[in-house]
């Protein structure tokens, strides 16, 4: 059987191939295509393919731009000759994700590949027309040779100031044919001329292998010790801050996220700078932590709770996968450059963040025991991803994913550590729970009022301990201060002195400086001295007999009244309710202002709240005369203008002949019947501005979105975006 | 993880453990890098200053050392940021040079001409400089040495200073070693100052400053320029100064208010220093009336703001700060270090105690409760009445009453702020006062009298809250003081902590109105000690009365 089509060789192809084509490009069956034909048409469509080519690295693509700069069918050995030996390797791998085909007669393209890399692959104009002699090139006047020189490396295109009349040296390029006209300005340099100018070969340099990663060696005990110390720090960050948001929630913006002003308080909370913020917040975010409740309050949610209560190991666990994972992008909040995007916002995604975050992890995985350079790094990065679409923030991407790799503990000095091996292959991570400094269960107690926990406290301990002392310092150790205002926050907690003190007590090694438990009693002693509660009437009288009386009186129950001082009385109802009740039961009240001034005669009962009269439905009001004449006077106005429009429209009309008009659907179906048709059309075309052009076409083909046809007005091939094609008709 | 003494903390500050056994050789190891903030019982507490690492690297160690330590002694993985930090900081010292240059006079040279170039452009740099002399080269204003030191710093990159002191004018001079011997942390205090160059010696009260100006004297051998801060002080320093070197009464010159003597060593005061004459420092010429080799600032957390200012234009003499307590309520701390030179030698307080060089002293708070009327009083008194109200009520005067009396023979202060209050004092105790409007000659007198034995209770205002030499004096009642001033507490404690010839320890009494802002106040004010590690007791004015204590 012949084999030309792609479709004919997947069609040839055995089982393991199939699972090596779907393993590298799984676009390809999701969904699963119904038969290999469409599987076919799948793999050659463009998204697909550009899909496919970002995954190649430099060398890889290098080679594909030779194969597309060879014409079909092209053999090993072609490509071989324009590029290097190794070319051989990187073919197989090009072949076996489906960009490169055998056929009977030699290497095919799948069809589209050509548009999905671009004209010019590397800097190479067309082929040539007609057979050129290259060996007279070497004898090429020096005008000559310097325009040569010029497009060698490409752009192929170079302008002269009129084709008509060129400088020597164009000329004689002309001439020979080694440039060719492209239009009234443009020369382009033929592919061969291109190649020979080039030394047979199609790239300056062939970079086969991928730069080596330098940077500062670390010493593997160095790195875990680094890295479980910021393992421990990145767990007590996000516990610090969920504790922090659980006593003060956050508000949310209205467009989502958290504010400025907020992400500089959690900073100053924890001690860390806004970037190192944000991730932790986002951190906590990813991992549902937090939840931004209702009322736009950010929270932590409940599960915040089942997280404290795993080992550390898991903790971490969690908030690492998701980090991996997650294609939000916490390094965009702040940036000087742009705008403010906010933490927690819906702004923070970034389609191939997780993919470039892989790839540095990966790298950092295959270069065990070294920090890595920025720079090298970066040219590493650069060599394996070289054809990235919005690749402008992998190198930001790539910084930051090294900076949180830091902060997570996946790193340690900058190396990976032995946990973010483990993590990132998988394993178990046991280890951590064994590796972090053990808690500690006392504190020291000092004289100028600080206590200092000499590790990581228990939970329970720490928790008790961060209500009634301010942290003052954070690290492996913590250290508290007590003053008047913590202690009266525990207080406000309902600890009493005495729990206060028993709980210092039993957890200090050292014995409690008096100071500071003269100092919890003071606070405790005066602590609710003063009591503040909402009440809405009270009933003052100084015969304490007669408020007995009606403290005891059963219709005044629905008073709910309470007695706060022997001549004084408090209720719920307003005053007068109260004084009505009262009335009723057969009492003798009388009102008392703000000031105790008894208030006298019968005051009119009016309504507290502002007056709200129910809107007027149905009958409509009638406007005043002012508003009608303005009314009329606008009236006036906007139908001279649309009169002025419609005649200035038809004016226009009449001079260029009517713009056709069709709907989106019309008019795909137009083109591609006239595509086929080979006829003339005439359209509408809207540039930049929106102002719609009449031009008149012959359509050649659609690609990608746009239409490919020849210009009658400029006889030049361009192509016309559809959507904005206002319409078509046939001439 | 190993088991170290050291806990470095995130925020820059460093934990020491002062059980450990490993803590003394820690300590020695840190102490040239990270600044001491608090000594208590337990932990003391270091922080890593861009300044202290700069220091550091002025006196030879580099970041490699630094962050060695920090790594050998962490008991936790110290943070990586941290050693970033370190390394970071100390690499942005020695970028900037000044130096000498026999053709441009004071220059600045850097090694990074991108750096020169950030600095030159910085607005508070301009003025100071002079023509640009080649891409890495500027020339500096001589007299503006000291400002552009100070501006560097706060741009953070502060320049190495090659340009060298002025030796001053030659005079002879050496300490007298008979029957006394120099303290080792004295001598060390003195090189520390020496090697530095300029800088500041922190010693608690009553360790022996005046010895330490006097050895940084005996090293520099050249005409000294002393700044105490009042007269008597002056005449203290001229006995001490006769008494351990070898100068002569005709060598030292006292320059006061009462005389004017410019001697090859001369003791002048801050007050005549900033006395002002129609409008003008009329006194300020002294700094230029000899040329100077050394000059030491007695007390200098009084330094007043004439003399900061007069400080930064004598740059290249040498400069020593002496004092016990470097806080200052205005935060005008560092103004002091970048004048007169960064702290060159500070030591708990605590430690000294234990070697026995001052004497071990109790701070006792004690709390007298207001009468219901006087409660009623304060409650109902202007707020800018109301510390002036609780600090002299009438129940603290019997307190003291009980305090003098059981106390009999031992030599007491009874110390306080207001006058009106130390008058009726004197009175119902029956002893002298001694206040601000005490004629010098009569205080002297007083003073000596309570020194000999002849005279054993003492009230006295502020005046005697600095720099007054009383050996004997083993107990101090403070009965009031300026508001929340944490230095004057310790200045005060300060009096009785010279080692007395008995051995015996010393006890300090602060009298607090229960339940009022004199309560709120005197817990700031014992901050400072308490960070040394002093150790308030507190007991109520009945125990007192009842001879409880």
């Amino acid at each position: 059987m012949e084999m030309r089509s792609f479709s004919d060789y997947l069609r040839s192809i055995d089982d393991a191939a199939f699972l090596k084509l779907f393993a590298s490009r799984p676009d390809l069956v999701i969904p699963v295509p119904p038969d290999i034909a469409s599987l076919a048409v799948r793999a050659c469509s463009a998204p697909s393919l550009a899909r496919a080519i970002d995954s190649l690295n430099h060398w890889q693509f290098q080679v594909l731009e030779a194969c597309v700069s060879l014409s079909e069918p092209f053999l090993l050995k072609n490509l071989t000759a324009i590029t290097d030996r190794a070319a051989a390797k990187a073919l197989d791998h090009l072949i076996s994700i489906g960009l490169v085909y055998p056929s009977d007669d030699g290497m095919r393209l799948p069809s589209q590949l050509r548009d999905v890399i671009g004209n010019e692959p590397a800097g190479l104009g067309p082929a040539s027309m007609v057979k050129l002699k290259l060996s007279e090139i070497d004898d090429a006047p020096q005008d000559a040779k310097k325009v040569l020189e010029r497009l060698v490396w490409g752009p192929p295109r170079g302008s002269v100031g009129d084709i008509k009349n060129p400088g020597p040296g164009v000329a004689w390029l002309l001439e020979k044919k080694f440039l060719v006209p492209l239009d009234q300005r443009t020369v382009i340099l033929p592919r061969e001329v291109g190649i020979y100018l080039r030394g047979g070969k199609i790239h300056k340099q062939s970079f086969v292998e991928p730069p080596t990663l330098t940077g500062n060696k670390r010493d593997e005990r160095q790195v875990n010790l680094a890295a479980i110390a910021n393992i421990s720090t990145v767990l007590r960050w996000v516990e610090e801050l969920l504790n922090f948001w659980a006593d003060e929630p956050a508000d949310a913006l209205r467009a989502g996220g958290l504010g400025v002003r907020d992400l500089k308080i959690i900073s100053t909370h924890l001690g860390v700078d806004e970037s190192c913020t944000a991730f932790i917040a986002e951190l906590a975010y990813l991992s549902s932590l937090i939840s931004i409740d209702a009322d736009d309050r950010i929270m932590p949610s409940n599960k915040f709770d089942i997280w404290l209560l795993q080992s550390p190991a898991q903790r971490w666990q969690t908030l690492a996968s998701q980090w991996l994972i997650t294609s939000r992008v916490s390094g965009l909040v702040g940036r000087l450059e742009s705008k403010n995007v906010a933490a927690l916002g819906p702004e923070l995604d970034r389609v191939n963040a997780a993919k470039v975050r892989a790839m540095t992890l990966s790298i950092l995985n295959d270069n065990v025991g070294i920090a890595p350079d920025l720079t090298s790094f970066n040219a590493l990065l650069a060599w394996r991803t070289p054809v990235r679409r919005n690749s402008s923030l992998q190198e930001e991407l790539a910084a930051w994913t090294l900076r949180e790799a830091e902060w997570l503990g996946i790193t340690g000095q900058g190396a990976i550590s032995s946990y973010g091996i483990e993590f990132l292959s998988g394993n178990d991570l046991n280890v951590i729970n064994d590796d972090l400094p053990k808690t500690v269960d006392h504190i020291l107690i000092q004289s100028d009022n600080t206590a200092i926990a000499p590790g990581p406290l228990e939970h329970e301990i720490s928790q008790q301990l961060a209500m009634m002392a301010e942290i003052e310092s954070r690290g492996g150790a913590t250290v508290y201060r007590f003053s008047e205002s913590t202690i009266r926050r525990a207080l406000d907690h309902g600890k009493t002195g005495e729990e206060i003190k028993n709980f210092l007590a039993k957890t200090s090694k050292t014995p409690m400086p008096q100071p500071l438990e003269y100092l919890i009693s003071d606070v405790s002693k005066k602590h609710g001295k003063l009591r503040v509660g909402n009440t809405s009437a009270f009933i003052r009288c100084e015969d304490t007999s007669l408020i007995a009386q009606i403290m005891n009186d059963k219709r005044l129950d629905g008073l709910a009244l309470r007695r706060i001082a022997p001549e004084v009385v408090i209720c719920d109802l307003d005053a007068s309710d109260t004084m009505r009740i009262l009335r009723e039961a057969g009492y003798l009240p009388a009102g008392e202002s703000a000031t105790g001034i008894m208030l006298m005669g019968p005051r009119a009962n009016r309504a507290q709240s502002k007056p709200r009269p129910p809107r007027v439905i149905g009958e409509v009001e009638i406007p005043s005369e002012d508003n009608l004449n303005a009314a009329i006077r606008a009236l006036r106005t906007g139908e001279k203008s649309t009169h002025k429009q419609t005649h200035l429209r038809q004016i226009a009309n009449e001079a260029l002949g009517a713009l056709p008009r069709t709907t989106a659907n019309e008019t795909m179906d137009l083109i591609n019947r006239f595509i086929v048709q080979e006829k003339s059309l005439s359209i509408g075309y809207a540039d930049n501005n929106g102002s719609v052009t009449h031009r008149i076409i012959d359509p050649i083909r659609v690609s990608a979105g746009a239409l490919i046809a020849r210009d009658h007005a400029t006889g030049e091939v361009q192509s016309f975006r559809i959507p904005r094609i206002t319409g078509v008709a046939p001439l | 993880m190993t088991d170290g003494p050291l806990i470095v903390q995130s925020d820059k500050t460093l934990l020491l453990d002062i059980d450990h056994p490993l803590s003394t050789e820690c300590r020695r190891a840190i102490a040239p890098f990270a600044e001491l903030e608090r000594s208590p019982e337990h932990i003391h507490t270091y922080r890593l200053t861009p300044l202290g690492l700069w220091n550091a690297r002025a006196a030879g160690h580099d970041a490699e050392q630094v962050i060695d330590t920090l790594i050998k002694y962490s008991r936790y993985a110290v943070p990586h940021s941290i050693l970033i930090d370190v390394a970071e900081t100390m690499s942005r010292y020695g970028r900037l040079r000044l130096e000498a240059d026999p053709v441009h006079g004071l220059i600045l040279v850097t090694t990074d001409s991108a750096v020169l170039e950030e600095v030159i452009r910085a607005k508070k740099i301009q003025p100071l400089l002079g023509a640009r002399i080649d891409k890495e080269t500027i020339a500096v204003l001589p007299s503006q040495r000291g400002q552009i030191k100070q501006s560097l710093l706060r741009l953070g990159w502060p320049a190495e200073d090659f340009a060298g002191y002025v030796d001053g004018q030659a005079h002879e001079i050496a300490l007298k070693e008979n029957g006394w011997k120099i303290r080792p942390y004295q001598e060390l205090a003195a090189e520390g100052f020496w090697h530095g160059g300029s800088g500041v010696v922190v010693l608690p009260c009553g360790a022996g400053k005046t010895i330490v100006g006097a050895a940084a004297m005996a090293h520099a051998k050249a005409t000294t320029l002393i700044l105490v801060t009042n007269t008597v002080a002056a005449r203290q320093w001229r006995e001490e100064l006769l008494k351990r070197t070898t100068l002569n009464e005709d060598e030292i010159g006292e320059y006061s208010g009462a005389k004017k003597e410019i001697r090859p060593v001369t003791i002048a005061t801050y007050q005549v220093m900033t006395k002002k004459k129609n409008g003008v420092y009329a006194h300020l010429d002294l700094f230029d009336s000899y040329d100077w080799g050394l000059i030491i600032y007695d007390e200098v957390h009084l330094l007043p703001a004439p003399i900061f200012r007069f400080t930064a234009d004598i740059q290249s003499r040498r400069r020593l700060g002496l004092t016990a307590t470097l806080v200052r309520e205005d935060g005008m701390e560092g103004e002091v270090f970048s004048l007169i030179g960064p702290k060159r030698f500070d030591v708990p307080w605590k430690e000294i105690e234990s070697q026995g060089y001052i004497a071990p002293a109790e701070c006792i708070e004690v709390r007298v409760n207001l009468t219901e009327t006087e409660r009623l009083t304060y409650a109902t008194a202007e707020v800018e009445n109301r510390y002036r109200y609780c600090a002299t009520t009438r129940t603290k005067r019997d307190v003291v009453e009980a305090l003098v009396k059981k106390h009999q023979g031992e030599q007491i202060l009874v110390i306080g702020q207001y006058i009106d209050q130390l008058d009726e004092l004197s009175e119902v105790l029956g002893v002298p006062v001694i206040k601000g409007e005490t004629p010098v000659k009569e205080r002297e007198i007083l003073f000596n009298k309570f020194r000999t034995g002849e005279l054993t209770t003492l009230v006295v205002s502020k005046v005697a809250n600095f720099s007054v030499d009383l050996p004997d004096a083993t107990i101090a009642i403070q009965v009031s003081g300026a508001f929340g001033s944490r230095q004057e507490e310790a200045q005060r404690l300060g009096r009785i902590l010279r080692p007395k010839s008995d051995g015996r320890g010393a006890t300090f009494y602060s009298v607090i109105s229960r339940d009022t802002i004199d309560q709120d106040f005197a817990q700031n004010r014992q901050r400072f000690l308490a960070e040394q590690g002093y150790s308030y007791k507190i007991i109520d004015a009945d125990d007192v009365f009842q001879g409880k204590i």
